[in-house]
């Protein structure tokens, strides 16, 4: 048979990178805390309609401006809507923009990457002029000039759909800010994920195990996606978690500039444009939504940070 | 003598060199410059030679791993070399590569279990059912136990991801395997093991090898042939005890005169090379090892020797060796 004895393995910590990575994670406070936070958010603005003790909507006269009370936790705004209420749905705002955006830039930007650097080329090229010249021009200002340019034209499409099919479906202006700011959001917000996933591809792809790959005879298609993108993913996650908190300052700062999501629907960002106003006389307007966004943003970074420092430990390759 | 397994001819590998703004064509690496060998089934043969001889090159571009840049290496009737990746898919399953570094080969995302069932599963030469005992067959012929499957790479030390990289080159049953420096990135106690372990494997599956190293010790105990190689060409083909009793070319000399001895005692009668491998971006004219050759004559400036059989089995690529008994070297100025 064979030379010497059969070796078996000791047994130390078995596992894969992905399960190291955890157990690094779990040791980092900052990032658990941010991850606590994070989850925390998650499920309250996926359980919101049912933990508001108030509907976002209603109005009540008689309890306009109200300061804090045991009744309304953050207080009541001009209209007498309930703060909580309304920060509360502010989150699943802000959580379903944010998470819309980073999914369709993320899919945009790992595909295109992906096949710039394996296959190179003129794709590769034309791919790069695109993303520098979307990253040389000022996000805010891009989305301005996409929302302009776009506003009308889908407006008369959706006209026209209506008055065709009489379904209310198209009547939805909401709809209309929805996909606009949120489509022209994702369209800006992709080009730096497909600079990362070009440029890990890039180095992974003269990596010996992609040779040995090759030697064996399998598919471009099978090395890219089980030999080249599962060891791209780390830097991706991290890029990830800080692309949510990212997308939600950004819908935030729309929403705030007015061209964001529209009254009466709830954003982080439309709350403290108002609370602005009157910030003198009735401070928690302002707080209460400003506050929650700045625990968010940190807690985006905790956890980003931390995943960097998981997924990259100094000394491993 | 058993039959020829591949039929190498004027392999060539050039890599361009593109320099400036607008990537003009600036210069050629000549890697691999006309090697012609015939790889016997069954045996051993080693290439050595200095770093960037194309000792390396030479065992990509006889697999097609990187596409030659001309020359033929046929295989069961087929040219090989003129292949693209999907003409060469079905070849690959006999054709297979033991790379360098045990560190970097293997996917650090990927289980042992997965990275060696992966090339069964894609050519189809087991069904899902029986991969479990194939995998288990697989490790044992690399005196690895069954539980390594659930392992990741970064697990295992140098000389166990080296087994699984032979193991997953035998996982198609190829019949030629080329070794790449398959032993230098190990510990000396695990590259003798490794080394018995593909001397056992060569035995039980009847494997040919084409053997890239630069340790003479590890070449003179395992290979059938050895090919020295000095800048992309073939200076010295021999049988491994030929070569290491009568070593006829120059440059073989001088490397084999550089091998430590273990008798200090023992006479030291160094041919030393002067200066440095010359840089194949413009290698020398003529004989390209005429710039560092004691016996270097005006006809080696001019004109390149070619590969000659001057005894039995030893073929001598250089002017100064009529035959095995009949060179120029003694009478050469010191």
């Amino acid at each position: 048979m064979t030379a010497g004895p059969i070796i078996t393995p000791g047994d130390d910590r078995p596992g894969s990178l992905w399960r190291d990575a955890w157990r690094r994670l779990r040791r980092n406070r900052l990032a658990v805390a941010g991850l606590v936070i994070l989850a925390l958010l998650v499920l309250v603005a996926a359980f919101g309609p049912w933990l508001t003790p108030y509907d976002f909507l209603s109005q009540n006269l008689d309890a306009r401006n109200l300061p804090p009370s045991m009744a309304h936790p953050f207080g009541t705004d001009d209209l007498g809507r309930d703060v909580l209420s309304r920060v509360i749905y502010g989150a699943r705002t802000a959580f379903l923009v944010a998470v819309l955006v980073t999914a369709v830039a993320l899919l945009i930007g790992v595909v295109l990457g992906a096949i710039a650097g394996f296959y190179g080329g003129a794709f590769d090229k034309g791919l790069m002029w695109v993303t520098d010249m979307t990253m040389s021009v000022p996000q805010l200002l891009l989305v301005v000039v996409i929302n302009a340019s776009l506003k009308q034209p889908i407006t008369l499409w959706m006209e026209a759909r209506y008055l065709e099919t009489l379904n209310p479906i198209y009547r939805n202006s909401a709809i209309i800010d929805f996909v606009l700011v949120f489509g022209s959001m994702a369209l800006i917000s992709w080009p730096p994920y497909a600079r990362l996933v070009r440029a890990q591809v890039l180095s992974i792809r003269n990596r010996p195990y992609v040779t040995a790959a090759r030697a064996l005879g399998l598919t471009n298609r099978i090395i890219l996606t089980r030999y080249v993108l599962p060891n791209a993913a780390g830097p991706l996650i991290v890029a990830v978690s800080a692309g949510l908190g990212t997308a939600m300052v950004l819908e935030s700062a729309f929403s705030f500039l007015g061209i964001g999501v529209n009254p009466p629907t709830p954003s982080w960002g439309n709350m403290i444009s108002d609370g602005l106003r009157v910030w003198t006389n009735y401070p928690h307007l302002l707080l209460a939504p400003a506050a929650v966004l700045a625990v968010v943003t940190v807690a985006f970074n905790f956890l980003g940070d931390g995943l960097n420092d998981a997924l990259n430990p100094k000394g491993q390759k | 003598m058993s039959a020829t397994l591949l039929s190498i001819r004027d392999l060539r590998k050039e890599f361009p060199v593109r320099l400036g703004a607008f990537g003009e064509r600036a210069a050629t690496v000549h890697a691999l410059d006309g090697f012609s060998v015939d790889i016997v089934e069954g045996e051993t043969l080693s290439l050595v030679g200095e770093s960037g001889c194309g000792k390396s090159t030479t065992g990509y571009c006889v697999l097609n791993i990187q596409r030659p840049t001309s020359g033929s290496v046929i295989y069961a009737g087929t040219d090989i070399a003129k292949l693209d990746d999907d003409g060469m898919r079905p070849f690959r399953r006999d054709l297979q590569i033991v790379f360098q570094d045990p560190y970097s080969t293997l996917n650090p995302r990927m289980t042992i279990g997965d990275a060696l069932a992966e090339p069964i599963l894609f050519h189809g030469l087991a069904p899902k059912a029986e991969i479990r005992d194939r995998l288990r067959q697989l490790l044992a012929d690399v005196g690895l136990s069954e539980r390594f499957a659930n392992r990741y790479p970064h697990e295992l030390s140098g000389g166990q991801r080296q087994r699984v990289a032979i193991a997953r080159a035998l996982a198609c049953r190829p019949r030629f395997i080329v070794c790449d420096e398959a032993i230098s990135a190990l510990d000396v106690s695990v590259q003798a093991q490794i080394l018995n372990l593909l001397l056992d494997l060569q035995e039980k599956y009847g494997l040919t090898y084409l053997f890239i190293a630069h340790d003479l010790a590890v070449v003179r105990h395992i290979s059938d042939r050895v090919g020295v190689m000095y800048l992309g060409r073939m200076a010295e083909l021999a049988r491994a005890e030929a070569l290491f009793a009568r070593p006829l070319h120059p440059y073989t000399r001088a490397l084999l005169s550089a091998v430590p001895s273990t008798d200090p005692r023992a006479a030291r009668n160094r041919q030393r090379l002067q200066g440095e491998v010359p840089s194949p971006l413009s290698p020398p004219s003529g004989c390209r090892f005429h710039t560092r050759c004691p016996l270097a004559r005006d006809r080696c400036r001019s004109e390149a020797p070619a590969l000659r059989e001057v005894a039995e089995g030893q073929s001598v690529a250089c002017h100064a060796v009529a035959s095995a008994t009949e060179t120029n070297w003694e009478n050469s100025p010191a």
